[in-house]
């Protein structure tokens, strides 16, 4: 099938296009940008958000919005250390029972958002956000303040053991991303999230149970936020109250980039891998290409601004909100 | 929806109300005691009222703080629930409101030690405690031109703590490490935070004395141990092999460096930290730091109300101190690898009894203004 140069597939494939021209752009002043350490750098800190931006955008298509993360990343991070040195601080001595565990609880932390935001009928971006706040309270009141670090080098082999060069928790990241695809492309949960975020009323008289749906959508969610729990620490050996910090920002940031859209039913799985990619990629090379650090941040977000402008479809929208 | 929105304006115009006249009802009671209180040459307190102002107890720095205070609260023999916890949650204004209500409730009858979150505050507080007729000692913000001698005996003393002179003593252990040549890359607190800009001045001094060495690039991690991870391997991107050392500006962006240096295979990078915390100790036991620096905040807490409880009871008199009692730096201790374990056991595994009538013993010199 010939692709035809039509503006829709020109949308669709333009998050991927600033993906690839950032990469030329960063690998043409400094070649060390494409060497194979560096990309597996840049795939290793996209992991956790990569997670996290999964999680988000199945309640973005909804038409919702889920700011828990950070608070329930923290949670679940911390809960995940202390579970894991209780059961034995070793992956071979029963503390991989920890990891089961900790994915219950953030489906249940997930699953709590949305009885907030559906049974109490608050708005999601509200429900959530201060369900981020008693995730990240709850984390300060379990640790006091403290950091708990693991030192099992069976569960830092994530980190540690290289597979074709990358760590073993992008290999794991890959899988979660097909994983992700499927459920979006090939359930009727993944479906039900696209009739609901394209018109909930019309969802709703085709016998789609919405209040279910969203439910179901936030406890997915997080699934995911426990998945980016395990390999933050992971990656850092450490929890503590504040392991979530920044990836509400990076997580939402992405999604957009790659090009889903805020109000419901447009993109997936895929846009948030683009985008998290994105994000990685201009954080990465900003600093390999040696910008001075005054002009990271105002950059930063100019290139979020031409991201979006040219990776959305802003036709369709009457006014933005 | 718009019903939502309307019910909501509704209500916060009430509430905002409801805020403006129990200000002005707060500001009233504030202004009797002041009227009266004025002028009135209390020369010391009987039994005043205890109180320490700080930002939340979830940071195990503040936890050590207000430990510190609860320690001197029970060494008068007192229980520790007779210190009031005034919360300003990073806020001026909560600051300032609670130390004026902690006020007028005690009627001045009071010993406050605070940190005023941040500098232009302390001077609205520290009038206020003054008008009121209590006695109050600061840490860490106020501006340069405020100074506790022009308040009589009411402002008794202020501590900060200077990180230059020890950022620059880690910096010395680090170029010595690594063989006095090489490179090195600094990761930075907030670039506008003081303590990050201290940190690396005091690297910036060390390097001059060493014409060797190459400060490769300074960039700021914002004191996270995610984002000094990701600053690290993108680091070794652009330098290599060239990066031969690294100076972290505190203990959690050392954290980030460590893990980022791991899921590379390097594990031999000579780094140090700052601040002190028990982590870093253990990891400076374990060589996987050469050092890192210890502030004592545990006794920067209890002497702070030490101080303020002590010259509200006419124990000593502030006014016929000497300036270099009355603005001090506070303790700093460098850690190494030498000495980890001793400070671990002094430290960390017992809490060390400090004599609270001791006040200047461990402190560091007058503040020096540039």
């Amino acid at each position: 099938m010939k692709m035809k140069l039509t503006r829709e597939n020109i949308i669709r494939w333009a998050p991927a296009l600033v993906l690839l021209g950032l990469v030329v752009l960063f690998a043409a002043i400094n070649p060390a940008f494409l060497s194979q350490r560096n990309l597996a750098r840049i795939a290793l800190a996209s992991t956790p958000p990569m997670m996290v931006a999964l999680g988000v955008t199945f309640i973005i298509v909804m038409g919702s919005i889920d700011l828990s993360m950070e608070g329930a990343v923290s949670l679940c991070a911390v809960l995940f250390c202390l579970m894991f040195l209780k059961l034995g601080g070793s992956l071979g001595a029963g503390a991989w029972l920890a990891i089961p565990a900790i994915l219950l609880c953030g489906a249940f932390f997930g699953w709590l958002t949305g009885m907030v935001h559906v049974r109490l009928q608050i708005p999601s971006f509200m429900a959530s956000l201060a369900m981020g706040f008693v995730g990240t309270g709850a984390a300060v009141l379990v640790t006091g303040g403290d950091i708990v670090r693991i030192d099992d080098d069976v569960f830092r082999a994530l980190l540690t053991w290289r597979i074709l060069g990358f760590p073993l928790m992008v290999h794991i990241a890959a899988l979660l991303v097909l994983l992700a695809w499927f459920i979006q492309n090939h359930t009727t949960l993944g479906r039900n999230f696209y009739a609901v975020g394209g018109g909930e009323e019309l969802a709703h008289a085709s016998g789609v149970n919405v209040h279910r749906v969203r439910l179901a959508g936030f406890a997915l969610a997080g699934v995911f936020y426990a998945v980016a729990a395990i390999f933050q620490v992971a990656r850092l050996g450490q929890a503590e109250s504040v392991t979530g910090a920044n990836l509400m920002f990076v997580a939402i940031t992405s999604v957009v980039v790659g090009g889903v859209a805020l109000w419901g039913g447009i993109g997936g799985v895929l846009n948030a891998v683009v985008g998290v990619l994105i994000v990685n990629v201009i954080g990465n090379g900003m600093v390999v290409i040696g910008l001075p650090n005054y002009l990271q941040d105002g950059l930063l977000g100019v290139l979020v601004i031409v991201a979006v402008v040219l990776s959305t479809d802003r036709r369709l929208v009457s006014f933005a909100k | 929806m718009s019903t939502f929105i309307k019910d909501y304006i509704d209500r916060e115009v009430i509430t905002r109300r409801k805020l403006l006249l129990a200000g002005a009802a707060g500001m009233a009671t504030l202004a009797v005691p002041a009227v009266f209180g004025r002028g009135q040459a209390r020369a010391a307190l009987t039994d005043p009222a205890i109180a320490w102002s700080y930002r939340d107890r979830a940071s195990a720095y503040w936890n050590a703080v207000v430990s510190g205070g609860e320690a001197f609260v029970e060494s008068i023999g007192r229980s520790k629930s007779d210190m009031v916890n005034l919360i300003s949650e990073g806020s001026s204004e909560k600051s300032l409101s609670d130390i004026k209500a902690f006020l007028s409730k005690t009627g001045g009858n009071c010993a406050i030690a605070c940190d005023p979150n941040d500098s232009p505050n302390a001077r609205p507080i520290v009038e206020a405690v003054q008008a009121a007729g209590g006695y109050i000692s600061t840490i860490w913000n106020k501006t340069d031109d405020l100074h506790p001698w022009d308040f009589g005996d009411n402002y008794v003393s202020h501590m900060t703590w200077s990180d230059e002179q020890p950022s620059e003593q880690t910096a010395r252990i680090l170029f010595e490490a690594m063989g006095g040549k090489g490179g090195v890359v600094h990761l930075g607190g907030i670039a506008a935070n003081n303590p990050a800009v201290e940190r690396l001045a005091g690297l910036q001094n060390a390097l001059k004395d060493f014409p060797d060495i190459e400060l490769l690039d300074a960039q700021p991690a914002d004191w996270d141990t995610t984002k000094a991870a990701e600053l690290m391997s993108s680091f070794l991107t652009r330098y290599g092999d060239r990066i031969t050392g690294v100076h972290c500006a505190a203990d959690n962006i050392a954290y980030g460096v460590i893990e980022a240096l791991r899921a590379e295979g390097i594990t031999d990078m000579p780094i140090v930290a700052y601040d002190g915390n028990p982590e870093a100790v253990k990891l400076v036991m374990d060589g996987q730091l050469l050092a890192t620096v210890f502030t004592n905040p545990y006794w920067g807490g209890g002497i702070s109300a030490a101080l303020a409880y002590h010259a509200a009871i006419g124990t000593f008199k502030p006014s016929e101190e000497p300036h270099e009692h009355r603005e001090f730096y506070g303790p700093t201790v460098l850690i190494t690898q030498k000495d980890a374990a001793e400070f671990k056991a002094q430290y960390l595994d017992a809490t060390p009894e400090y004599d609270w009538t001791d006040f200047w013993g461990p402190s560091n010199g007058q503040i020096q203004y540039r």
